[in-house]
């Protein structure tokens, strides 16, 4: 147990926890729709849509424009995701693609043009958790409210659209505005995720924790605490394994990928647990 | 009193350019039932979606409910095709009924315990209160029929649309939403449903309409389900047998 | 319901977090030593491994191999500032990518030595403005010595004698590599001394023996950029041109691209055992494990590939 704890006597343990905390949570929730809606490509899109804004951000205003600029794209790209989805209905793989790779190489073509800039790019690619301050802290917390209250004040229409477009529709509801709100919502969450763990990495905080629910559960709120326990462990788990090597191994695990690993194995359990669950039944 | 529910004035409707039915006209009245036939491809969902403001209307006109279909959406129940929905989908029972409520619950509020009440009712109403708490998923083809028809009934609507809510429906959930739409206009809605099942459009409807991308018939159901009619409708897919009796292929 | 409360509960859950998670600085545990010392670069370690000596605990953040322009903090690293009483900088913007953050991180409010101070700093042939790699010439691992047995004195009063001591005898060694050094270049034929290496590490070295540069095949100070096309053409055209030797590749970099520059230009690439140590040292016991081993190697790299007699 000392082992689980001793990481975190250290004030930038205590914040880097506090961020992958804070981020896991509401990108579990998030991910609860993208896994019901089956958004996960969609998701992955916008983590590289959102890329270009982080550079250009990063360029315009130094580190701290970074959060501005990936804000700007984020909305971008959830407006135009939706439209695109909404159009085309046989290609919307082939063109979201096109707009997934587009935008990426946008934000690299950017990236390369600044000399000193490696070790940045990898920065906002698997993001740098360890060394997260008080102020993105905050910033996460402000982006994670808002996520949660965009989905906390429409969740039972996303939930009617999610299961019965058709009937949602019929009802008066304009399935376009709920789309774009839970785009938009997962948008966020990249943003937010951009300094901790990074535009690569985040896609398995808004895929993973939902999938893991779905394996274990058939209520929506059972899918959603799943969810949300998933990340909390796998933040805890992957910070301290990553400490741990470091520390007393001389082991060189990065944090943010050593979380999403861990992230991986507790769905691999979560796979065991169900088929075991099936096999008795 | 029998007042028009539903208008159709000469009605043609199209999605985009293309026109989809033409000249569709007549009358559905509180506490009638109107089976609305035709082969697939006749344009019986077009028509139902253009009761719901959905579909261009591009002469002519449709009132509903003494006003424009979109203006009269919040009493405007529509049932459609369980095989449209996600059978895996965590809802329960319940919670799918519930969702008939939320247009009345409004955006930013949680249903309150006056709309449980109201869907528990309507699932009452189908027969299938024992089955609340299960997932959606887990009941049969006609059972997830009823349950969508307990949503409807949960808005408490004036009108109710049907998309052929009785196909490779069991026979014990075909008297249940007999029942239920039975109950329903005897509380003055009007019902519209598109069917295949002619003997259940006998049994089930006052009235019929005959659609093959066009108006065939609309009147009573005796005057429109003849051979004559249903040949004129069905072109050569039509049967006829000894006497009236007549099959259609889909 | 359910998901509602989920949502209240990880809400909650939030702000408890954010109220308990910490600004600042704590206490720190202790090693033994006099002085707890971090170091970045192999070389910076060196320096204070020599002066120092027994007095401090030394924790050296980069390791054999590793590039400094671009480098992700690990706890330990961090856990090391936090505990540290001093820490050395190489400056010039070498550890600019990274350092700061991660100085930030650990909540270290000491002091940063900066090596470079007394430095002349180089500008640079490219966009970029000053040269870091300052340690190259021998007379500016002078300074940086002095600085660093400064700072070890200050903070650790007791030990100035013996900082001063080691620092006086190892400053004579580097003096005698600046004699060899210049001798050993003495014997490349006067059109020969010029240089192509992997990147720009070696200005310094340079200008102090009167060697020309070049060219580089990363055209930069740091190691991020790329060769287009054109700049690959135009150093193989300047490398024919020049009559340079050879191309040399360097430890913490990849030999692919001056592989091919030096098949493109039909000279000899300087690589495997013979790699030059650019930006750091090489592991223990190898031969470029101290500073003044690394740069002995690479003048004899250099002196041997160019035609020299070492």
């Amino acid at each position: 147990m000392r082992y689980l704890i001793e990481p975190f006597g250290s004030p930038f343990m205590q914040r880097a926890l506090a961020e992958a905390l804070l981020l896991g949570a509401v990108a579990a929730v998030v991910s609860v729709f993208v896994v019901l809606r089956r958004l996960a490509f969609v998701s992955d899109v916008l983590t590289h849509t959102v890329f270009p804004g982080v550079v250009i951000g990063f360029v315009v205003a130094g580190t701290g424009g970074i959060v501005w600029g990936a804000l700007v794209f984020a909305v971008l790209s959830a407006v135009l995701i939706t439209v695109l989805a909404a159009r085309s209905r046989v290609t919307e793989d082939a063109s979201m693609a096109i707009v997934l790779t587009g935008f990426f190489a946008v934000g690299v073509v950017l990236v390369s043009r600044q000399t000193s800039f490696t070790s940045d790019l990898t920065a906002f690619l698997f993001g740098r958790i360890l060394t997260v301050d008080r102020q993105q802290l905050v910033m996460t917390a402000v982006l994670g409210a808002a996520v949660l209250l965009l989905l906390g004040l429409l969740g039972k229409e996303l939930l009617f659209r999610a299961f019965d477009p058709a009937g949602a529709e019929a009802r008066g509801y304009r399935v376009l505005v709920l789309d774009l709100v839970l785009n938009l919502a997962v948008a966020l969450v990249v943003v937010a995720a951009v300094r901790a763990v990074g535009t690569v990495l985040v896609i398995a905080l808004l895929v993973v924790p939902g999938a893991a629910g779905r394996l274990l559960s058939d209520r929506l709120a059972g899918i959603a605490l799943v969810a949300v326990g998933t990340a909390l462990l796998a933040g805890w788990l992957g910070l301290v394994a990553s400490w741990q090597a470091s520390v007393n191994h001389e082991l060189r695990l990065a944090s943010g990928a050593t979380v999403v690993l861990v992230l991986v194995l507790l769905y691999g359990a979560a796979a065991g647990i169900a088929a075991l669950r099936k096999v008795r039944t | 009193m029998s007042e028009p529910l539903l208008v159709f004035d000469h009605a043609s409707l199209a999605y985009g350019r293309t026109t989809a039915v033409e000249d569709v006209h007549g009358a559905v009245l509180s506490g009638q039932s109107v089976a609305l036939i035709g082969p697939n491809g006749a344009g019986k969902s077009t028509l139902l979606r253009s009761v719901l403001g959905l579909v261009d209307v591009v002469a002519g006109r449709i009132e509903v409910l003494g006003t424009t279909p979109v203006r009269a959406r919040r009493e405007v129940a529509y049932v459609p095709q369980v095989d449209t929905l996600d059978a895996q989908f965590p809802v329960s029972v319940r919670q799918v009924v519930l969702m008939g409520r939320y247009r009345d619950v409004g955006w930013l509020r949680r249903p309150s315990p006056r709309d449980r009440a109201i869907a528990d009712e309507a699932l009452d109403a189908v027969g299938l209160a024992a089955r609340r708490e299960d997932r959606f998923g887990m009941l049969s083809g006609g059972q997830q029929q009823r349950v969508l028809l307990a949503r409807a009934i949960a808005q408490q609507p004036r009108l109710l649309l049907l998309d052929e809510p009785f196909n490779g429906v069991d026979a014990v959930s075909q008297q249940a939403l007999l029942a239920a739409l039975r109950r329903l206009r005897d509380g003055g809605a009007a019902v519209v449903v598109s069917t295949h099942d002619l003997a259940l459009a006998h049994l089930a409807c006052d009235e019929v309409c005959l659609l093959n991308k066009h108006q065939v018939a609309f009147g009573p159901t005796d005057e429109t389900l003849t051979p004559h009619l249903l040949r004129a409708a069905y072109g050569g897919q039509a049967l006829e047998l000894a006497g009236d009796n007549v099959i259609v292929a889909r | 319901m359910g998901l509602r409360g989920v949502a209240v509960a990880v809400a909650a859950g939030a702000i408890a977090l954010l109220a308990c998670a910490p600004g600042g600085g704590e206490q720190r545990p202790d090693s033994g030593a006099a002085l707890d010392v971090v170091a970045t670069t192999p070389v910076l370690a060196d320096f204070v491994r020599n002066v120092g000596g027994d007095r401090v605990h030394l924790v050296q953040i980069l390791k054999p191999g590793v590039d400094p322009h671009d480098y992700e903090a690990s706890p330990a690293d961090i856990q090391a500032i936090a505990d540290a009483d001093l820490v050395v900088e190489n400056g010039v913007g070498l550890e600019a990518a990274w350092l700061d953050d991660t100085v930030a991180a650990a909540d270290y409010h000491g002091q940063v030595v900066d090596g470079s101070r007394g430095v002349t700093i180089l500008a640079g042939t490219g966009e970029e403005s000053r040269d870091p790699h300052i340690w190259h010439d021998p007379a500016n691992a002078r300074i940086m010595v002095g600085d660093i047995a400064a700072a070890l004195a200050a903070k650790d009063p007791a030990g100035t004698a013996g900082a001063e001591r080691n620092a006086a005898g190892y400053d004579a060694k580097l003096a005698a590599l600046d004699v060899e050094n210049k001798a050993a270049i003495g014997t490349i034929p006067a059109t020969q001394r010029k240089l192509v290496t992997n990147h720009d590490a070696f200005g310094y070295y340079c200008a102090r023996y009167g060697i020309t540069f070049v060219g580089s095949i990363i055209p930069s100070f740091d190691t991020s950029a790329e060769l287009s096309g054109n700049e690959v053409s135009d150093l193989v055209a300047e490398i024919r041109r020049t009559g340079v030797r050879a191309v040399f590749s360097e430890s913490s970099l990849p030999p692919k691209t001056a592989e091919t520059v030096a098949r493109e230009a039909g000279v000899q690439v300087v690589e495997g055992e013979d790699t030059l140590y650019a930006d750091g040292l090489g592991p223990v016991g190898s031969p470029g494990g101290t500073y003044l081993s690394a740069e002995r190697h690479n003048t004899a790299t250099i002196v041997k590939a160019l035609g020299g007699r070492v």
